[in-house]
């Protein structure tokens, strides 16, 4: 599976895509099975929206606990706040998908991410 | 301290104005991300994992009460109320909003602090020793030099996009609380036998991916050539720096390459022919250093009844002077630092309580000076013995008394995979980790001098190079994985760590630590430190007490 | 043709560039013209003798040094930025003013945004090539941006120590 992530530009929030607009929790997210074509659509699409997001691209999921999670650790942090804190950042609303998130494990980097690396 | 005049505030106010412009025209699309990040870069403003990072300059590690509770106030309101101090002896605030950023950077000109050349391929801010106009070690004010440097290298119109970024370090003592040695540009004052001060010029040091330990180019330049020796450095480095990979553009590959006489050969040919133009007129630096006139001390005696007397009933008390208590060059008188490596908590954070905190005890009893150390703890130069005992009661109730100074718990970690968009692996957790090994402090102390510096990418912004243990995050393949070296030094002593062995997994680094430890304090013999011993036995003793598993 | 605006006395106009850019593999054009280093060497003499303006194009990986000998017969020295950050050619334009007292036009060409008109002016670029579209008032504005200057370079503005004076 697969989700489409960007920070937004006004504060640098974490957001994700849930049909053609941003929102900041992963529960909210849409996913796309790996061979969804929408996926890549929706990606052309985040990233013609330069006055709303910033380096916008396609992560990988894992499941956990019944539910998806984003398969690199990095992207988890992205989506549950720094571990030093657990109060600050979105963690701190706490719920299922957070606790899945938490207790996600699984390593590989995200190759929408590695793709984005490449091309600077 | 010195005071900005009319010049050096309208200078951050002139850039400030141009951030706002430049923020503008970025919100409404006028300039793309491509165009407008580097120009965000070279006022701080990062994009990390959760948000935007500031991170404001704090020249050669010294603020006043004023600037720091200006810092809390932002913290306060534009964060989630705290900042983070850095091995550049800056402050990062991790939490911050592209729409606020020039606001922000006008209440700091309020205060005359700013952002500028904290990020791009610039001079960087200068760090010295921040024991400065308290310490007897020193031969000089280091401050008088450092303030020149920094008028000379804001905004210098031919060095601001260099090959890479550039740091200079500057300490007048022996004993080098700086790191000169991995600078690009280290320097050391000097008195001659004649009393003429004089810079030992250092060039090349640096860590990164291929860490260098820099060569002397010039064993002694007098003071006064300083701003013209250092325009030939800089200018040999701009047109012959190497700028068709970023990981070969420090000044470190370019000394290395040409070899260091060759280069220091270069550097003389361009110095002679630049002539004392540039050089600083001596109405300027005697201005400069008047800035910094010794302050006026009490004449008081050595020893303190009140000092003693705290320190004999309250044993706490007494740790905390062991430790965090250095000698001042004034009797009666001593450095207070400030440990920001509370057990448990994030290395070099502070939150705007605990900053508060600090700018009333520097106002009170600290001659209003403070300093931030490049080991991320923050340092009251001068405080009388008889006030220490209220100055410790004060940090004390704020959570900013830990004995742990030079300690094993004394770690430097960067923001890691926490919050930078760099970072491989987490560094701020494994400090943690170790941190609470060592919660005991009678065998913390009994450990002693054991400097731990972790990275959480290559990049070494937590110094892991010259850590006597060094760590290193990497990512194997999307899991976290921490490499150790030992032996490294940032000191006058300097040296790059050695590898210990395969990287660790996260769960694995804390007892490796503790380990390694065991292993110190079973070789060690009289009164050596943890990087003397490893000096003397060499690697093996180390590598197969923490691989004694895998065997 | 690529707009070109000068600054002198503080002053930004656009105006009519009477010399043409004449690339390497490209035929000689009329009049006053622009060249590669190595076309300059080769042809330099040739076109000076029949009445030419010359300018000559360093990239930023060669030095103002090559030209040393030949800077009196030069109308401008064109300094090229591959892209911004590479900045080589400030140096260049320094030497061009402090080390070989360079008197005609020091112009920027390739990627030179008006961000970084307050350092050009300063190493002694008075001529200008925007490649973001930049009009003579931006790089007016851009120009005065910054009313103080710390350190000694190409221009004549008093300095912060002699302002302090």
């Amino acid at each position: 599976m697969k989700a489409l992530t960007a920070n937004r530009l006004t504060d640098g929030e974490v957001v994700f895509w849930k049909d053609g607009a941003w929102v900041e929790r992963f529960a909210d997210a849409q996913l796309w099975s790996d061979d969804d074509a929408q996926a890549v659509e929706a990606e052309a699409q985040g990233k013609s929206q330069g006055t709303t997001v910033v380096d916008v691209y396609l992560i990988d999921l894992v499941e956990s606990e019944g539910l998806w999670a984003p398969l690199s650790y990095r992207e988890r942090i992205r989506a549950l706040g720094p571990t030093n804190h657990p109060h600050h950042g979105k963690q701190a609303e706490g719920g299922a998908v957070i606790e899945a998130l938490q207790h996600a494990s699984g390593a590989a980097r995200s190759t929408g991410r590695v793709n984005l690396i490449k091309r600077k | 301290m010195y005071q900005y005049d009319t010049i050096d505030k309208e200078m951050l106010a002139d850039r400030s104005a141009e951030f706002r412009g430049q923020v503008a025209r970025r919100l409404s699309g006028e300039l793309t991300e491509d165009q407008f990040k580097r120009l965000r870069l070279m006022n701080g403003l990062y994009l990390q994992l959760h948000a935007y990072m500031l991170r404001v300059a704090i020249p050669y590690g010294s603020l006043n009460p004023t600037q720091l509770r200006k810092l809390a106030w932002i913290g306060r309101t534009y964060d989630k109320g705290y900042g983070h101090f850095t091995t550049r002896t800056n402050l990062q605030f991790h939490w911050i909003k592209l729409k606020d950023a020039p606001d922000i950077l006008d209440h700091l000109a309020s205060v005359d602090m700013h952002a500028i050349q904290t990020s791009g391929n610039c001079i960087r801010n200068t760090t010295t020793d921040p024991y400065a106009g308290a310490t007897a070690e020193e031969v000089d004010d280091p401050r008088v030099w450092a303030e020149a440097i920094r008028q000379w290298s804001t905004f210098h119109p031919e060095f601001t996009f260099l090959p890479r970024k550039f740091k200079i370090a500057i300490t007048a003592a022996p004993k080098d609380r700086t790191a000169a040695r991995v600078h690009d540009i280290g320097l050391v004052l000097k008195r001659a036998r004649d009393g003429a001060l004089g810079f030992e010029v250092i060039v090349g040091g640096g860590m990164g991916r291929t860490p260098h330990i820099g060569p002397t180019i010039r064993e002694f330049l007098p003071v006064n050539r300083l701003l013209s020796y250092l325009e030939a450095i800089l200018r040999v480095y701009n047109r012959h720096g190497r700028r068709d990979n970023i990981y070969k553009a420090r000044i470190k590959i370019l000394v290395a390459a040409l070899g260091k006489d060759e280069f220091a050969r270069q550097v003389e040919a361009e110095w002679a022919k630049i002539g004392e133009a540039v050089d600083l007129p001596d109405t300027e630096l005697a201005r400069i250093r008047g800035a910094f006139a010794p302050l006026g001390f009490e004449t008081l005696p050595e020893r303190s009844e009140a000092f003693e007397t705290a320190k004999a009933s309250t044993p706490a008390f007494a740790r905390f002077a062991r430790n965090n208590v250095k000698p001042h060059k004034k009797s009666g008188y001593g450095i207070v630092e400030i440990s920001l490596k509370a057990i448990g908590e994030t290395p070099g954070d502070a939150t705007s309580d605990q900053m508060e905190v600090v700018a009333d005890l520097a106002e009170r009893f600290g001659q209003g000076d403070i300093r931030v150390t490049h080991e991320q703890n923050l340092v009251l130069p001068h405080v009388k013995l008889d006030d220490l005992p209220a100055v410790w009661a004060g940090l004390e109730a704020a959570g900013l008394a830990t004995p742990n100074i030079n300690l094993v718990s004394d770690i430097i970690a960067c923001p890691g995979l926490d919050y930078c968009a760099l970072a491989n692996a987490r560094a701020i957790p494994i400090a943690q980790h170790i941190a609470e090994k060592f919660r005991d402090q009678d065998r913390a102390e009994q450990v002693g001098e054991l400097k731990i510096k972790i990275s959480g990418c290559i990049n070494a912004c937590g110094h892991h190079h010259v850590g006597h243990i060094g760590i290193l995050g990497v990512d194997k393949k999307g899991e976290e994985f921490y490499q150790l070296t030992l032996g490294g030094s940032g000191a006058e002593d300097a040296a790059v760590g050695s590898m210990l062995g395969p990287a660790l997994p996260y769960e694995k680094v804390a007892d490796a630590v503790d380990t390694l430890v065991d292993v110190y304090l079973r070789e060690r013999k009289d009164g050596e430190r943890f990087l003397d011993t490893f000096r003397r036995t060499g690697v093996a003793p180390f590598k197969e007490a923490v691989y004694a598993d895998a065997h | 043709m690529p707009t070109l605006i000068e600054i002198r006395d503080g002053v930004a106009k656009t105006v009519a560039d009477a010399f043409t850019h004449v690339a390497d593999d490209e035929d000689m054009a009329t009049g006053d013209v622009i060249l590669s280093l190595a076309r300059f060497q080769s042809d330099g003499d040739r076109l000076l003798s029949e009445g030419r303006r010359l300018g000559v194009r360093l990239k930023s990986d060669e030095q103002v040094e090559a030209l040393a000998y030949d800077l009196p017969r030069l109308t401008l020295v064109a300094l090229e930025f591959p892209k911004h950050l590479d900045g080589r050619a400030y140096s260049n334009a320094r030497l061009l003013r402090e080390r070989f007292g360079f008197k005609g036009e020091v112009r920027a060409v390739g990627d030179v945004l008006r961000e970084q008109a307050p350092w050009m002016i300063r190493v002694g670029f008075d001529a200008y090539e925007p490649a973001d579209g930049s009009s003579a008032n931006e790089w007016q504005a851009a120009a005065r941006r910054y009313r103080h200057a710390y350190q000694r370079a190409a221009d004549d503005r008093p300095v912060a120590f002699e302002e302090r004076a």
